[in-house]
């Protein structure tokens, strides 16, 4: 099977093509959804998934730390965020920094008590983690408004010197979201495929050999753990502007499983563009097969099953292998592929 | 109701160039040329959770709007025009609430929302609702909040909510069975607001509070929680558990026979949860708004009429969750007549502080929509299991009715704030 | 006054509740490295295949069915208890078929496919039986209440606790005392040695796993009688599962017992005294074990650590 090892980088070239077919169909958006039988909000939870999708695959695919209790960073950044514009101030950059910030600390205190651990166990303790969060959004009542969530929360607009952009409107606020996210995909495209990415992926090849190599396992451990827990945090911090409210139940473990199906369907371990087919595929099945048939969940699960028993490379490793059937290999391998 | 509108559209595959070059089929896109004016369809999203926790009052609740639309659509649909509906399913999850409710406006053009079982859904919804103007109607969700701090212009409540049941219960229980009592709460939000408007009633009629018990959201096993009511053994036990929570705990105080000593007060029994259990699994008293075997003029008709209509379902008989779907989808589409228009404001207007008759709510007492909280001020009655008879569907002993300004929730008053009509966004559906 | 002896006795029964509930679970973990997230579905799946063969709803006005609905409930009720299960192992075996393409790649596949087969399986649930509250019937000799310490219990309670501690002791003996048992625990570490000794592997994973799921379907039969019945009540099932198994130790059967009694005893006593924190003490119970102990309490290394 391949790995995210195997499809390397394209090129160095500092522009990327695949970045900028990315920018192309991502600011094109808003003309072309409504034509393909969508509408705008899907658009913008989409682009906030595809965020926190990206930023898990970091710790996931790249590092190969295997996180079910994700959906609690998404949630301390929505929380967070909102109890920002409540409470402190109504603004834009406050609030989406107090998200970040937020998951990042919650982040790295879990990752310190995770990092010693692997596998079965690691995955485990981020449930238990998980749980613990989520169950405090719901206890925590005068802080988190309970099981109804914290409503309410105003989309403060974007304020520029001598400009102010109201963001009431999905069309706008999926601007904001854009170009955030490309941001995002650039910073985590340079992550990646820089030294630190690399000393992620040696720890997934193989931890001890690392440790051997004379890298600190347990520092890069903490370090993709919190950085991927600050990109669900941010995506939480959008997803509270676009729903306008906080819920706990994105933090539930059954949620958190979502984000795992998500990266893996789209082919997250082996390609850095997989949790974008992912997010995509699920969002756009869900809301298909969800306007046809009450049943719809059998038939994604169904779909699911076949995904996993004949193609677990995702969608991605479909790409790629039919890529490889029309490109010749020599051409291939002049492109790094 | 889905199927309907799987006709109405047509596939349209759209190949795209995402990403890499995937190419993908999108959903489909409607295709449909309405005429202009008066020939448009009403279209009417509903909202009703058909996969979690509340899957099957959600499948009731939609049966009750099914049928009241269908009525109108016989006589010729509302104002001339038609109604259609489209049904996608809200998971009994808030995010996904947003979502649904964003899509069933932007895209499905849907004019009014209906449905609701779980308060968290509800509420999403109405955020959204409000935020273009559409009216929505919460059919199914007994919260308290959702009539009070999370009231809408745009919202109707039409279930009867915790307080209501409360203020029926609680003083006639201190009379019969005793003033010590002990509470079973779930540990969340809806819980707490059920238990505290128990506690103010206790304050004020001389009962005691002896211990509350809480039960965290999820608990299956509610052994713990029953021995320390055995070991403190109160005159009554007013339990506020909900969901499926619920369900488990029913199921273990009729195991230990628990159900007739202590006395026990429930919140709102919903028909869908308790149908087809047998008779042990409903114990103490409990409240509904409405009877299948109520002794009113028109309860017999409205019975075959759904019997004639949804011939293969298991609930032979419909049950309070029907009920409402019902009067609410009724009530609007009249609202909408009376209007003569679909503008939201004028409708809205219309529902507000709208007196409908016993008789044609077939209950005891005539009802209205309170305008300052939007939920509909009903005939509240207690109920109690029905021992007495071999008519397996006939499973409640109604006990008592109230009506509705005895049974009023005080705190509502207060906590709502409606947005002003200004404020809200002008809609024509 | 709160008494404790009642609250620890209960807790215990809890305990061997949850390790029934565990036990397939661990059995499939510990000999295939698989986690099987289906589970719970297949747990809720041995309670509806059970409805069926008490109330033999679809034929219970012909002649067979009114002739079968004549027969005692103690009778109909046995012959669910044996049968239900073997459904849900045939299911079992149907699941590991599909798994086998996911053998030899890491483990997150099979828990993918099985993550998607709970979905199937819970939906296909509700397509067959619907998806309101159903009540599976028990024989009166089991149903009722018992005065036990000065308190009352539940006579289910008991003969669901007894019949969990038989089937955990069941299990155990056939794993440790029978030849069956020791070439399962050899294709868990050895799968050349199994093929050495003349086994088909093949054949050894499919009866595991259908032996697994059989045990879900056994547990979801005698608990359901205590959670009610509805196509989602296996997802109650798979976390507590999981906490047992990896507060425990993976691939230790006894540990697995033991962490059953302690989250129990846990659940048990939270419930007594803070009554609101007994969901939330079997995970910080785990967080608590697993600071200490990286491998749970009795673990031993195996390839899902990788």
């Amino acid at each position: 099977m391949i790995t995210l090892s195997d499809i390397s980088p394209q090129s160095r070239n500092r522009v990327n093509p695949q970045l900028l077919t990315a920018a192309v169909l991502i600011f094109s958006a808003p003309v072309w959804l409504p034509a393909i039988g969508l509408y705008q909000y899907i658009g913008l939870e989409i682009a906030i998934w595809i965020i926190y999708a990206m930023g898990f695959n970091l710790l996931f695919g790249y590092t190969g730390l295997h996180s079910f209790g994700h959906g609690a960073y998404l949630g301390v950044g929505a929380y967070a965020f909102g109890l920002f514009q409540h409470n402190i101030a109504v603004n834009l950059l406050g609030g989406l920094l107090a998200a970040v910030a937020a998951a990042a600390i919650a982040g790295f205190l879990v990752a310190l008590f995770l990092s010693h651990r692997r596998g079965l166990y690691y995955a485990l303790l981020t449930i238990a983690f998980g749980q613990v969060f989520w169950f405090s959004a719901i206890k925590l009542r005068w802080l988190t408004g309970g099981e109804d969530g914290l409503l309410n929360i105003p989309r403060p607009p974007i304020e520029l010197p001598g400009l102010s952009i109201d963001l009431n409107d999905n069309v706008t606020l999926y601007y904001l979201v854009a170009v955030i996210l490309l941001a995002a995909l650039f910073l985590l495209w340079r992550l990646d495929h820089s030294p630190f990415g690399r000393v992620l992926q040696a720890i997934r090849q193989n931890e001890m050999r690392t440790r051997f190599a004379g890298y600190d396992v347990w520092r890069f451990k903490v370090s993709a753990f919190t950085i991927s827990a600050m990109f669900a945090g941010l995506a939480g911090g959008l997803f509270a502007m676009a729903q306008q409210s906080a819920y706990p139940d994105v933090m539930a473990v059954h949620q958190s499983g979502l984000i795992v199906m998500m990266v893996l369907v789209g082919g997250g371990l082996v390609n850095f563009w997989g949790p974008v087919y992912g997010v995509i595929i699920y969002y756009i099945a869900r809301d298909f097969l969800g306007g046809i048939t009450e049943t719809w969940l059998l038939w994604y699960g169904l779909m699911f099953v076949i995904m996993v028993m004949y193609r677990p490379e995702g969608v991605a490793g479909m790409l790629h292998m039919v890529k490889g059937r029309f490109v010749k290999p020599s051409k291939l391998k002049q492109l790094g592929v | 109701m889905s199927k309907t509108n799987i006709s109405r559209r047509r596939l349209l595959t759209t190949a795209a160039a995402l990403g890499g070059g995937a190419v993908f089929f999108g959903p489909w896109k409607h295709n449909r040329v309405y005429a202009a004016g008066t020939d448009k369809p009403i279209k009417i999203g509903i909202t009703s959770d058909a996969s979690g926790q509340y899957a099957n009052s959600g499948a009731s609740d939609r049966r009750g709007m099914g049928m009241a639309i269908a009525e109108f659509n016989d006589k010729g649909g509302v104002l001339g025009r038609k109604i259609e509906t489209v049904h996608i399913d809200t998971e009994t999850t808030p995010a996904t609430g947003s979502r649904v409710a964003e899509r069933m406006i932007t895209r499905e053009d849907a004019g009014f929302l209906i449905g609701a079982v779980s308060s968290g859904v509800a509420n999403a919804i109405s955020q959204v609702a409000q935020k273009y103007g559409v009216i929505y109607l919460n059919t199914n969700s007994s919260s308290p909040t959702e009539s009070g701090k999370n009231c809408h212009r745009v919202k109707f409540v039409w279930d009867g909510n915790g307080s209501n049941f409360a203020q029926a219960a609680v003083k006639n229980a201190i009379e019969a069975y005793g003033d010590k009592w002990m509470l079973l709460t779930n540990d969340y939000g809806w819980g707490h607001d059920t238990a505290n408007a128990t506690k103010k009633l206790l304050a004020k009629y001389g009962g005691s509070v002896e211990d509350e018990i809480l039960v965290p959201q999820g608990t299956r096993d509610f052994s713990s929680a029953l021995l320390k009511l055995q070991q403190a053994s109160p005159n009554v036990v007013a339990a506020a558990v909900g969901g499926d929570d619920q369900k488990a705990m029913r199921q273990q105080v009729a195991q230990l026979g628990m159900g007739q000593a202590p006395a026990w007060i429930n919140n709102q029994q919903d028909w869908p949860d308790v149908y087809g259990l047998p008779i042990e699994n409903l114990f103490g008293v409990f409240g509904t708004t409405w009877y299948y075997n109520l002794d009113l003029p028109g309860v017999d008709d409205f019975v075959k009429r759904y019997q004639a209509m949804y011939t293969d379902t298991k609930m032979r008989v419909p049950g309070n969750v029907f009920y409402n779907g019902y009067m609410a989808t009724k009530n609007l589409l009249q609202a909408i007549e009376r209007a003569g228009t679909t503008n939201n404001i004028a409708v809205i207007k219309q529902l507000e502080g709208h007196k409908m008759s016993a008789e044609e709510r077939m209950q005891h007492h005539d009802a209205y929509i309170d305008p300052a909280t939007h939920q509909v001020q009903q005939t509240i009655y207690l109920a109690t299991a029905n021992t007495g008879t071999k008519d397996s569907d006939d499973m409640f002993k109604i006990l008592s009715n109230s009506a509705p300004e005895d049974v009023q929730d005080l705190g509502a008053q207060d906590s709502c704030k409606l947005e002003s009509y200004e404020e809200t966004a002008t809609f024509d559906a | 006054m709160i008494q404790l002896l009642p609250h620890i006795f209960n807790g215990l029964t809890l305990g061997l509740l949850f390790a029934l509930i565990a036990l397939g679970f661990t059995l499939i973990v510990g000999v295939m490295e698989v986690i099987n997230l289906a589970h719970g579905s297949l747990f809720a799946l041995g309670a509806y295949f059970a409805l069926t063969l008490i109330g033999v709803d679809p034929i219970a006005d012909t002649a067979v069915g009114r002739w079968w609905l004549d027969q005692a409930i103690e009778i109909r009720y046995l012959t669910a208890l044996v049968f239900a299960p073997l459904l849900a192992g045939l299911v079992g075996m149907i699941l590991e078929i599909c798994l086998r393409p996911t053998y030899g790649k890491a483990p997150l596949y099979g828990l993918l496919l099985t993550f998607g087969a709970a979905l199937v399986i819970e939906e296909a649930i509700r397509v067959v039986w619907g998806s309101g509250e159903q009540y599976l019937q028990i024989p009166p000799a089991i149903n009722g209440a018992t005065i036990f310490l000065g308190t009352i219990f539940s006579k289910y309670k008991f003969f669901a606790a007894a019949f969990s501690a038989l089937a955990v002791i069941g299990v155990w003996l056939f794993l440790e005392k029978t030849k069956y048992g020791a070439i399962i625990k050899a294709g868990a570490h050895d799968s050349e040695m199994v093929r050495a000794l003349g086994y088909d592997l093949t054949k050894l994973r499919l009866f595991v796993f259908g032996f697994g799921a059989a045990l879900a379907g056994l547990a979801g039969i005698i608990m359901v009688p205590i959670w009610g019945l509805r196509p989602h009540v296996g997802i109650d099932v798979v976390i507590p599962a999981f906490l047992i198994i990896a507060l425990g130790g993976v691939g230790s059967f006894e540990g697995a017992i033991v962490a059953s009694l302690l989250v129990g005893l846990a659940v048990g006593i939270t419930g007594a005294y803070a009554s609101a924190w007994s969901m939330m003490s079997m995970y910080i119970l785990l967080i608590l074990v697993l600071g200490f102990r990286a491998r749970g309490l009795f673990g031993k290394a195996s390839a899902l650590e990788n």
